[in-house]
């Protein structure tokens, strides 16, 4: 409302008076004047006439008023602008495809630009996100294994203290349990420094974030998607009290949806004062890991500098302090940039070569029509329209269109954005919101006009200089002048060349996809499911009855058999951390010797601890020996499995079977460890196993050694269970199985079917984006290019009428008519592919570099000869009317 | 009849506000008066008189209202404005000043050099 009085203010300043109101002085002049006349004996009706001759028609004043205000070009802009959108409307299927194709590479480009900005550039919602690090020790043997160190509270405040630090942010994970209602859920808590608030800097939907005075306060702030998953989103939770551990704490805030705080050690669902972490952790002093904000304008290198000694006084009493090491302070966006960055790079390149597509056809469009209004502006010239008109003219109708198409695309971005996050979740931080911002909406209103201006004034320029003695008598003529058909000739040319770059980048994406889906796992994910059990190391009454080396395969067997009796349920195993494919994980090899052959050879492999219902639940094949039985499993000592990749690589010119090896260190030794007794020992190896996926899904698959789990025991053990039909369907009597063992035992959030596992390999998931997205522009591409050549042969067509009629009349054989209708079209896009051929075969090596995948011959042949057909067939579609025109009818018009 | 006179280039403007200043007169009575008073000597185009008068009320030197006419019709009746009084008074100030200056060039005689 006030927007509208607004306008109504401005429109009023700009011209005060209303056009009745300016006409009604006019005629009240015109008839006192008129009265003058009679009275000096004039007769009535010749008064009349001759005070209209003198002073003029009342309808024409108005004009006199807004040129006397200064009104008048805004006048002739309204004219030009009306006229245009009545030239649009006139020729509705010109005006749809030109407005379309901008409409693709607008869409395509804004929402490719917000999510690089989105992703890249502006991920995470914390105050001066460029400014956090990510701390990390890099040892002098594993440059590229970046390892994370946790930190007391006193050493956080050393830290803060340093010159180059602004702020220090500790936070660390644990499992919390909701326990007043049904069936105990399992919640993953974060504990925060209470700096959280200044640090983190974001401003929570409801209520606030953990803040100085929480110290030692039950209080909780709730993660986005846990508040809608749990509360359903209401607003009024805040003061409200979630059970948590069999304890009350009191709901302070509900955080944003972009708020996912973090994924370094995973998103919690809850949020709490790391003082409460003091209370619940009754062993050591409880360890964080650190957030660093740098000062503004310190660089990162000075901050390594800085920093590395006071990290490694601090680190004396660890363990990495015998290793050679140095600091390494990493921007927390890093991680994103790697893995992202050239996908997103590829993305944006295959959208920009869209746009060019887009524009180009919208320019073959502008000057094709613009052929056929020669004749029309040619009068305009000759009645004597200035050349700077006539451009103007002509801009304001290919902007017309321009806005029309960027008003399209941004709505159509606003879809497209959110597209590959729908598609590829896991690529994306959980953080990054994708929405069009300000920015990019004006960099795609600037793209929009410049694309207006760029195709709008080429052909503008060429038609005004047109000499109108020339072009009047030009149309009888029907014959093109020859630099415009060169013009769309090169255009032509050009955009299929580079629709023939998109298909066949999309052809070598599908194809890599295709080829990742049909690579054989080694194992069926099919209808089995994982899901976690945590065992209650913080109730110590609890803790005391499981600690035991003994009490706890009993326990977790307890447990297995439980499940194993649900109805449904075919199979169940135990695993610690043994879910394939493995996707993306580093430094999860361990080293090992083998009888007979010394220390000297690096021997790497995969230790994977499950029992002996891993290999039929997983469906492994056991290729050779056996596997080992119940009592082996309970004793975890002696025996080893192995796969065909170990048996292959290792142990090629012997029979594996009955030869030993041993493990002479695990990793992640903790207080909640339990080892068997004789864990590092020598052991035989019983069976030989098939290769099942262990390093995601593309990568070869590593040596693997199985053991029994009972090995090495921790705090949480996962079961697979394959079920008859979807296993998430059991979820809720698996639950209740669970229960039956022991009442607050819950079930981690994290149950999921392993084919989900797959879909989240990282791998899988950009294979699929590129080939869902490059499919899609390509798709886009193609049908641009095709009603491009099948609009420019349509228009010539029907220009050229007389031209056909009378080659026809003359007898020229019909396909000659239709050769020299499709000529030009047919030749242009020939050149078009020639072109686009060679430029991939130079392009195919960059290409295959950056999509991580060959880039095929076939697929660019196949690409070639799609272009080939579709171009034909927009050739040849229009041009079959050249010949449709009867020889009479044409003539007629000469 | 005397010979009509044309307007130099800006000096209509000018006529119409003193005609306004003389009280307060609707567009026709504007041409009327001026007319009247140079005694039907100046020949005024109708088309760049009423571009006059906007843009003089678009400047806001003369201010129009919708009245009453002598014959009891509507008009719209401009008077001056302040600014139009002091704009008319410095306009009147320069045409003299220019006028003198004009007239005591043309006046001189080749002795009086």
């Amino acid at each position: 409302m006030s927007l509208l009085a607004a306008i109504r203010n401005l429109w009023h300043s700009i011209a005060p008076r209303t056009h009745s109101d300016v006409e009604e002085e006019f005629r009240s002049s015109l008839d006192a004047y008129q009265e003058d006349l009679i009275r000096q004996g004039f007769p009535e009706d010749e008064a009349r006439r001759k005070a209209r001759i003198d002073l003029g028609q009342p309808a024409a004043q108005n004009e006199t008023y807004r040129r006397a205000i200064g009104l008048r070009p805004f006048d002739e802009l309204n004219g030009d602008l009306h006229y245009g959108l009545r030239a649009l409307r006139r020729n509705p299927g010109f005006a749809a495809v030109a407005v379309l194709s901008l409409a693709l590479g607008i869409g395509a480009t804004t929402a490719m630009f917000s999510l690089i900005y989105a992703v890249l550039l502006h991920p995470f919602p914390y105050a001066g996100a460029d400014r956090i690090m990510n701390p990390h020790f890099i040892l002098a043997q594993h440059p590229d294994v970046f390892q994370w160190f946790t930190l007391s509270e006193a050493q956080l405040d050393d830290l803060r203290l340093a010159a180059p630090v602004d702020s220090v942010l500790g936070f660390t994970n644990r499992h919390l349990e909701i326990t007043n209602d049904g069936l105990p859920e399992d919640i993953s808590g974060v504990y925060l420094t209470e700096n959280a608030e200044t640090f983190l800097g974001v401003r929570p939907l409801f209520g606030r974030m953990i803040e100085l005075f929480d110290a030692g306060h039950p209080v909780v702030v709730l993660n986005y998607r846990f508040w809608q998953r749990r509360f359903g989103g209401d607003p009024h939770v805040i003061g409200r009290t979630l059970e948590m551990d069999h304890a009350p704490y009191m709901i302070v805030g509900v955080m944003p949806r972009s708020f996912a705080f973090n994924d370094i050690a995973g998103v919690g669902d809850v949020y709490l004062p790391a003082s409460l972490m003091r209370a619940v952790a009754n062993g050591p002093a409880p360890s964080y890991l650190p957030w660093i904000k740098l000062r503004p304008h310190v660089t990162v290198a000075a901050a390594n500098v800085a920093l590395e000694p006071i990290v490694r006084e601090i680190m004396k009493i660890h363990s990495v302090a015998s290793l050679a090491w140095h600091l390494g302070l990493q921007p927390i966006i890093v991680p994103y940039q790697q893995d992202l960055g050239r996908t997103l790079a590829l993305l944006l390149a295959g959208v920009v070569l869209l746009l060019i597509i887009g524009c180009a056809n919208c320019s073959i469009l502008l000057l094709a029509r613009g052929r056929t209004r020669q004749h029309e502006l040619a009068i305009r010239t000759a009645i004597g329209a200035s050349r700077w008109r006539i451009v103007r003219q002509l801009i304001v109708e290919a902007l017309v269109i321009s806005g029309t198409g960027a008003v399209l695309g941004v709505a159509a971005s606003y879809w497209l954005a959110r597209l590959p996050l729908l598609l590829s979740p896991d690529s994306f931080p959980a953080e990054s919101v994708i929405r069009i911002n300000a920015s990019v909406l004006a960099f795609s209103v600037a793209l929009a006009l410049l694309c207006g201006i760029l195709f709008g004034l080429a052909p503008a320029l060429r038609l005004s200089r047109n000499d109108p003695a020339r072009s009047l008598p030009g149309r009888q003529a029907g014959v093109v002048a020859a630099p415009a058909r060169r013009r769309w000739s090169i255009l032509i040319a050009a955009q299929v060349a580079l629709t023939l770059l998109l298909v066949a980048t999309a052809g070598t994406a599908i194809r890599g996809f295709l080829r990742l889906t049909q690579m054989p796992l080694g194992y069926d994910p099919a209808n089995v499911m994982q899901l976690g059990i945590s065992l209650h190391v913080d109730n110590p009454a609890e803790w005391s009855r499981l600690q035991s080396r003994e009490a706890r395969p009993a326990y977790i067997e307890q447990i297995r058999e439980k499940i194993a009796s649900v109805p449904g349920v075919l199979t169940v195993a135990v695993g610690t951390d043994a879910t394939p494919p493995f996707s993306d994980r580093v430094d999860t090899e361990s080293s090992f010797n083998i009888d007979g052959t010394g220390d000297r050879e690096q021997t790497q492999a995969r230790v994977m601890l499950v029992d002996q219902q891993y290999f039929a639940a997983l469906r492994i094949p056991l290729l050779q020996g056996r596997v080992w039985s119940a009592d082996e499993n309970s004793s975890g000592d002696s025996i080893a499995v192995v796969n065909r990749a170990f048996a292959t690589r290792y142990l090629s010119s012997s029979n594996a079977l009955g030869r030993q090896l041993r493990i002479p260190a695990f990793p992640l030794q903790s207080r909640f460890t339990a080892s068997s007794a004789q864990s590092t020992a020598w052991r035989q190896i019983i069976g030989v196993v098939g290769d099942a996926r262990n390093d995601g899904i593309g990568r070869p698959v590593v040596p693997a050694i199985y053991l029994p789990y009972t090995t090495l025991m921790r705090q949480y053990v996962e079961f697979f269970v394959r079920t008859q039909g979807d296993p998430l369907t059991y979820l809720h009597s698996i639950r209740a199985a669970v229960a039956s063992v022991a009442s607050d035992q819950q079930i981690s959030n994290g149950a999921f079917n392993l084919n989900e596992a797959i879909e989240h390999d990282a791998q899988y998931s950009r294979q699929r984006l590129f080939s869902i997205l490059f499919g899609v522009f390509s798709a886009m591409a193609l049908a641009l290019a095709l009603v491009g050549i099948f609009s420019v042969v349509a228009y010539s067509v029907a220009q050229r009428t007389t031209e056909f009629g009378v080659r026809l009349a003359l007898g020229a054989p019909r396909t000659h008519v239709l050769w020299v209708a499709a000529r030009i079209a047919l030749v242009s896009a020939a050149a078009g592919i020639v072109v686009g051929l060679l430029f991939d075969s130079f392009l195919g090596t960059v290409l295959a570099h950056w999509m991580q995948n060959a880039f095929a011959a076939g697929s660019l042949l196949a690409a070639a000869a799609l272009m080939a057909l579709g171009a034909l067939l927009a050739c040849l579609l229009p041009a079959r009317h050249a010949i449709a025109v009867p020889p009479a009818e044409a003539l007629r018009y000469e | 009849m005397t010979k009509p006179v044309e307007l130099p280039q800006g000096t209509l403007e000018m006529l119409i506000l003193k005609a306004v200043s003389l009280g307060s007169l609707h567009g026709y009575g504007i041409l009327l008066r001026i007319q009247q008073i140079s005694g039907e000597r100046l020949e005024i185009l109708q088309g760049s008189f009423y571009t006059a008068i906007y843009r003089l009320e678009r400047r806001g030197w003369i201010k129009g209202e919708w009245g009453e006419s002598e014959n009891n019709r509507r008009a719209r009746f401009y008077a001056l404005t302040a600014s139009g009084t002091r704009q008319l008074k410095a306009e009147t100030a320069k045409w003299t000043d220019m006028a003198a200056v004009v007239a005591g060039i043309l006046d001189k005689k080749a002795h009086e050099i």
